[in-house]
This record gives structure tokens, sequence and C-alpha cells, in this order.
């Protein structure tokens, strides 16, 4: 479903990705694990272009995203994104964040487009919210709003960028329990997290970084119970 | 780029509803001849505003000449009020077509414009204080003395032959009397009449004996060059006038008609109730200029900081040139520009009006743009990325997103442009858009008292900015409210 080959991307004269090549198949659970600095939150926004890669290509559903005219809008209908500062829109109500984007990107019809978002707010368990501003909202729902918006454009992939970094560890369960919900559903998913209990719960595949590269990847069971590199082994034994 | 077009629409389209609309009004008569005359009306008995049953108008000798030739010629008179030393750039850039106040064809006014045979001949006299009438006995005493003199005029030429007088010129004869009777200047030198006029109002001011040589001045009609038709009018109607000695009765009549004026009691109240319309009115225009100032200046202001924050080069390049020519200039200059130079340059003629609302447009438009640009700029980068991964376009994400929250952020600063709008709208009265410091001159002129039309000006605008700040500071606090959890 994506396929990322030689990806490089430098801020200036820092490099941050060294060159990535991966692939994500349709319905898997990719989690990015890694030191900070590792350049994981910038592969993933790479996936979506919201960093211009500096070499490399990107394909999405075999459409080469990273060609010069491409229309990179047309991709981004079908990646939703999920972002560490949630990034609601604070001057629309719930309803109006889940509903801006299929109405004025897709064109859907606003009744249709309202019918989705309470849907998608049930699964998130906000319906109550529909009215309200996201300025009233806990940290832990607003995340959960964020994850219903992304998924109201109806996305093939849904990109996570440290979902739970900015939340109280307390709210941290319902917005995993949200994206557990999602997974088990079929959801091809790329999360950057650093919620290791989680990371092995969910992911297909885990996938190590570090220094902007991908030092290993494998299965949970293979990655966190057997690492091989000696940089997985030395971060994990940290942060277990 | 594409998605900024119906910003660009949007705005085009209420350009030119505004250059459309107003034009509206002032245009309606032009199957008949009109023929506009220049005059500053503050020149009793020459021009002068006056109450004639409850309506302001502006009467005097030189309007009765004016009303003659217009008669002759088969016009409609239309008289513009306009401070004399903006005459000549009225008649030249063709926003008029003759100057009738009390002007003397100097070989200096000659070269620019065409003079009709002359039509009155006036003297000049010194006008001081009471105390220091006797002081001033001939044009030699006054030599190291200060004098006050009406920028432009004939007698500031007189007084700069007057050895080491020191000149100080004003825009209006009231200023002078204001001038005398602070102690600012020691002595005037005016239009025999027009002193006449001042002292019989002023208990405080004295003609003197002094007669100033050589000082008898011709009063002659001014035309834009080479305009020999009109000039032809003008003169056939002065000879008819000059026959019965006419222009002398009118003098002598306007005269009678000024002093008939005789203010009750100059008490700043009975000024108030008394012209009361004068500065409702002037209020009116005061908020029509500065409302349609801050609503324009908002669009183009916005249009112009997208352009600074655009990636576009010369777009960029545009909008810096823009604001800092707008800020780094005086809004006069621009007004004056903008009135006379256009009209001159491009043959388009704004009405007063509109040229007043242009100028407080494009003047506020700078400053607003950069208001806005610090708006967006304040918007968190995290609203563009989120608003773009949803698959929205950059010109989608600007007007839906960044924007409204943009608007919102800087609307307090808005508020304030509007505040300050309120009081720059002043200058505008220097081109003749009737506001409420035009009002508050043309009631000076009228009272004879300098002073306290100034004081009620001030105190109306310090009301509307003071309350205007107030309601501003509320709907700040109720928004502010809405915001927090």
């Amino acid at each position: 479903m994506i396929n990322v080959k030689g990806l490089k991307k430098s801020f200036g004269k820092n490099e941050v990705l060294t060159g990535i090549d991966v692939e994500i198949a349709q319905g898997e659970v990719v989690v990015v694990i890694g030191p900070s600095g590792s350049g994981k939150s910038t592969f993933l926004r790479c996936l979506n272009l919201l960093e211009q890669p500096t070499a490399g290509e990107i394909y999405f559903e075999d459409e080469l995203i990273t060609q010069r005219k491409y229309d990179i809008d047309n991709a981004r209908k079908k990646m939703g994104m999920v972002f560490q500062h949630f990034n609601l829109f604070p001057h629309k109500t719930i309803l109006q964040n889940l509903t801006l984007a299929p109405i004025k990107v897709k064109k859907t019809n606003p009744a249709e487009a309202e019918k989705i978002a309470m849907e998608l707010l049930h699964t998130v368990g906000l319906e109550d919210k529909r009215d309200t501003y996201p300025n009233q909202l806990s940290g832990g729902q607003k995340q959960r709003i964020a994850i219903a918006r992304a998924l109201a454009m109806q996305p093939h992939v849904m990109l996570f960028d440290e979902p739970t970094s900015a939340l109280d560890p307390e709210m941290v369960g319902e917005v995993l329990e949200v994206m557990q919900k999602l997974a088990h559903e079929g959801m091809t998913m790329v999360i950057v997290t650093h919620e290791m209990g989680f990371a092995r719960e969910v992911g297909d595949r885990i996938i190590f970084m570090d220094g902007g590269q991908i030092v290993e990847q494998g299965p949970p069971e293979q990655v966190f119970g057997a690492p091989t590199h000696p940089r997985t082994q030395d971060f994990l034994s940290k942060v277990l | 780029m594409k998605a900024l077009k119906p910003w660009f629409a949007c705005c085009l389209s209420m350009l030119m509803l505004f250059f459309t609309v107003i034009p509206l009004a002032s245009a309606a008569q032009d199957n008949q001849k009109v023929i506009t005359v220049g005059l500053s009306a503050d020149f009793p008995p020459y021009e002068f505003h006056k109450k004639i049953d409850g309506t302001d108008q502006i009467v005097g000798s030189d309007v009765e000449i004016a009303k003659r030739i217009a008669a002759d010629m088969g016009a409609t008179l239309q008289i513009q009020d306009i401070p004399f030393d903006s005459l000549l750039p009225a008649l030249n850039s063709g926003r008029i077509d003759m100057i009738i106040s009390g002007m003397t064809p100097t070989e200096e006014r000659r070269q620019n414009v065409d003079f009709s045979e002359s039509y009155y001949i006036s003297r000049q006299v010194i006008m001081t204080r009471v105390e220091d009438k006797d002081k001033y006995t001939s044009v030699d005493s006054l030599q190291g003395a200060s004098i006050g003199v009406q920028k432009g005029s004939i007698q500031e030429d007189i007084a700069k032959d007057i050895k080491d007088a020191k000149l100080t010129s004003v825009d209006r004869i009231a200023d002078i009397v204001l001038s005398l009777e602070s102690g600012r200047v020691d002595a005037a030198v005016m239009e025999g009449p027009v002193a006449e006029g001042q002292v019989a109002n002023h208990d405080d001011l004295a003609i003197t004996s002094a007669t100033i040589p050589d000082s008898d001045t011709e009063m002659a009609i001014a035309v834009k060059k080479g305009n020999a038709e009109l000039l032809g009018h003008i003169n056939g109607t002065l000879a008819k006038l000059k026959q019965g000695d006419q222009v002398k009765k009118f003098v002598q009549d306007a005269t009678a008609l000024n002093s008939g004026e005789q203010q009750k009691s100059n008490n700043i109240f009975t000024i108030f109730w008394d012209y009361r319309q004068y500065y409702m009115k002037g209020i009116q225009y005061t908020l029509l200029l500065s409302a349609a100032g801050v609503l324009f200046g908002f669009l183009i202001g916005l249009v112009v900081s997208l352009f600074r924050l655009s990636n576009v080069g010369i777009l960029r390049w545009i909008a810096v040139t823009y604001t800092e020519i707008l800020r780094g200039t005086p809004m006069l200059v621009q007004l004056l520009i903008i009135h006379y130079g256009i009209a001159q340059t491009f043959h388009i003629e704004f009405s007063v009006l509109e040229s007043g609302i242009i100028t407080l447009s494009i003047n506020s438009s700078a400053y607003l743009a950069e208001i806005f640009r610090a708006g967006i700029q304040g918007v968190d980068r995290g609203q563009m990325e989120a608003a773009r991964s949803l698959g929205m376009s950059h010109g989608m994400t600007m007007r839906s997103i960044i924007i409204p929250q943009a608007v919102k952020s800087v609307l307090p600063a808005i508020g304030n442009e509007f505040v300050v709008i309120i009081k720059e709208s002043s200058i505008v009265s220097f081109i003749g858009v009737a506001d409420l410091m035009f009002q508050a001159q043309a009631v000076r002129s009228i009272t004879y008292s300098a002073l306290n039309p100034l004081l009620i000006a001030a105190a109306i605008y310090f009301i509307m900015t003071f309350v205007l700040s107030k309601l501003l500071g509320m709907l700040e606090r109720r928004w502010s409210v809405s915001d927090k959890r």
C-alpha cells in the first residue's frame, strides 16, 4: 500500500533521515519506536508529504506521490493523520471539525457527512459533545475527536504521530482503546509511539529506528523478545 | 495560487461596488449645465457661512457675483468650500471651474491661472488687540512685531515686505483671531471689510489707524489657464455689474447681513445648542468615513497581508512596498495627492467624500495588513498541518481555518484602528469633506468664536473614541470568556 525507497530528509545541513526503505501492506499495523531524535516523526510526516523528502521515492497505492506535478491533496484524502497536539480547529464545533473536510474536499453532502460524523462520534464515545467547542474538552477527549476527524474522510491508512505523548497518564488508556478497536477492524496503521506495551500488543510489525535509519524490524515478539542489534537491546533495556 | 481567486473576486467586487455606488449620488444632475465655484468661505463679507431659515448657507458678495455669472450663462451654480491655499490646485485639477474668493491677481498666480477684469478694490488694514491699538499706528511701528496672516493670501505677501516682521501664516481667519487673542501674534494684516466684521464681534480687537502704502488690492475671478470662453462670459457679467456699481452694493448688503448675525452669547453650551445640527451632520460624516475606511481597509489589508505571506516574490515585494510607502508618508500628503494629483494626472475625479474614503482606506489598510500578518503568523502551525493532512488545499485552509482564527485574534487591534481612524479622519476637512472638524471650522467662522467650536469638536471626538473603546473592551472580554474552558 505504501512503498518507500531510499527516503532521505535533511533540515539544512542536518540529515535527519539517511535512507529508508520500507513497505507497508494493506491492513498491516506498523509501530515505529526509537529514541527521540531518531527521525521517526519525520519519517511519518514524509509519508503524506507534510515534510518534503530531500531524496527518495514514496508510492501510495501504486502512485508515485513524490513526483513533481503530483497533486498531494489527492493522496492526503486517503491518508488520515493524528497529531501529538491534536490540532483540532478551535473555532469550529466538534461536529464541524468532523464534517468540514468531507464537505469541502470530498463534496459529501452535509446530511451524509453529518451521519458519518455521528457514527464516528458514537465509536469514540463522544456523541454528546457534538455541539461543544474543542477548548471545552479534556486532552483524551480531544485526541479521540482528532482520530474521528481523520476517520471522517474514510481514509485507507491512518498515521499516528505520538498520539498519547501530550496526554495526562490517566487519559492515555481511552485513546489507545480507540486505536486498538481500529486495528481490529483491519485499518492499515503506521504509529509512532513510546507506549511499548501497546506496541507489543497491537503491532503486526515493529520498526526500530535510530540515527535516521531503520536499525531492526520484525514481529513484536522478535523485536521485543529477542532483539538482535545492540542499539535495539540498549534502547529496550532503558524503556522497558 | 489558483485557490486565492475567489478572494480576489470578492475583494474586487467590493471595490467596484465602492467606486460605482458612491458616485451615483453626485452624478445625478449631469444633463444640466453646472458651473462650480470654489471659495474659502471664512471671509465675510465676501464669502461666509450663515444659517438662514435653519439651514447652513454660503453667502456673501462673491456668491452674489457667482450667481449672476451662472444666471447669465444659463447654468446651475455649485459652490465648493475649500481652504484658500487649496483653491488653485482645485482649479488646475479641474475640480472647480472658477475661483471667486476675494483673490488678488498677483504675477505669481497669473503664471498658473487666468484672471478676469478686477471687480473690486479692497484696502488692507492692521488689526491688533485693543490695548495695542495706539502702539501700531504706522507700518514702520510694526518692525520686529509678529504678524498673523492667512496662508497663501495677498496679505501674506504684504506682510513679508514689512521689515523684520515675524510672520505666522495660518489656514483660517479664525486662527488669526485666536493667535491675536492668545498673544501669539501682535498684529494681523487683513482685508478692511473682513477685519471690520471681526472687530464688530470681538471687543478685545481693534483696527489701527495705520495705512499700508500701495496695499490697495484688486480682486478678480480666476479660471483655468486658456479657458477663454468662460473668461468671456465672466467679463461680460462683470461689465454689466460695474455699470450700476453693483459690486459695492453686494459688499454693503453682505456686511449688513453679516453683522445682523450677532451671536447672542459665546457660551460654549449655547454655541453647541445653536449649531447642534452642524455637529450632528459632522458626526455622521466622521462615522461614515471611519467605518468605510476601516471596512475597506480591512479587505485591502487582508489581501495585502496574504501577498506579504505569499511564496511569490513579486507579490511579497508589492506588499512590502505598499505598506512601507503608506506608513512612511503623511496621510495629509496622500489625501492631497489622491484628491488633486490623480484628478490632474489621470483625469479621474473622485468626489471629496470618495477621496476621503479612499485615503482613509488605503492608509488604514497598510496598518491593518501588518496586524493581519502578525495574526496569521500567530495561528498555530499545527492548524495548517491538520487541515492539509485532511486533503484541504492551501487556499481552502487559509479561508476556512487560518484567516477566521487570525481575524478573531486581531479583532481588538482592528477596533483600535477604528478609534485611531475616527481621530485621523479629521484631516479630510482639508479637501472640504463636511466632517466634524469641517463643521467646527464653519461654526468658528459663523460665530466669530475662535476657540469654543473647537472645544466642542474635541469633546465630541473624545466621547466617540471613549465610548467605542469601552464597547470594544466589553466585546473583547465576552469573547475571551467563551475561549476559556
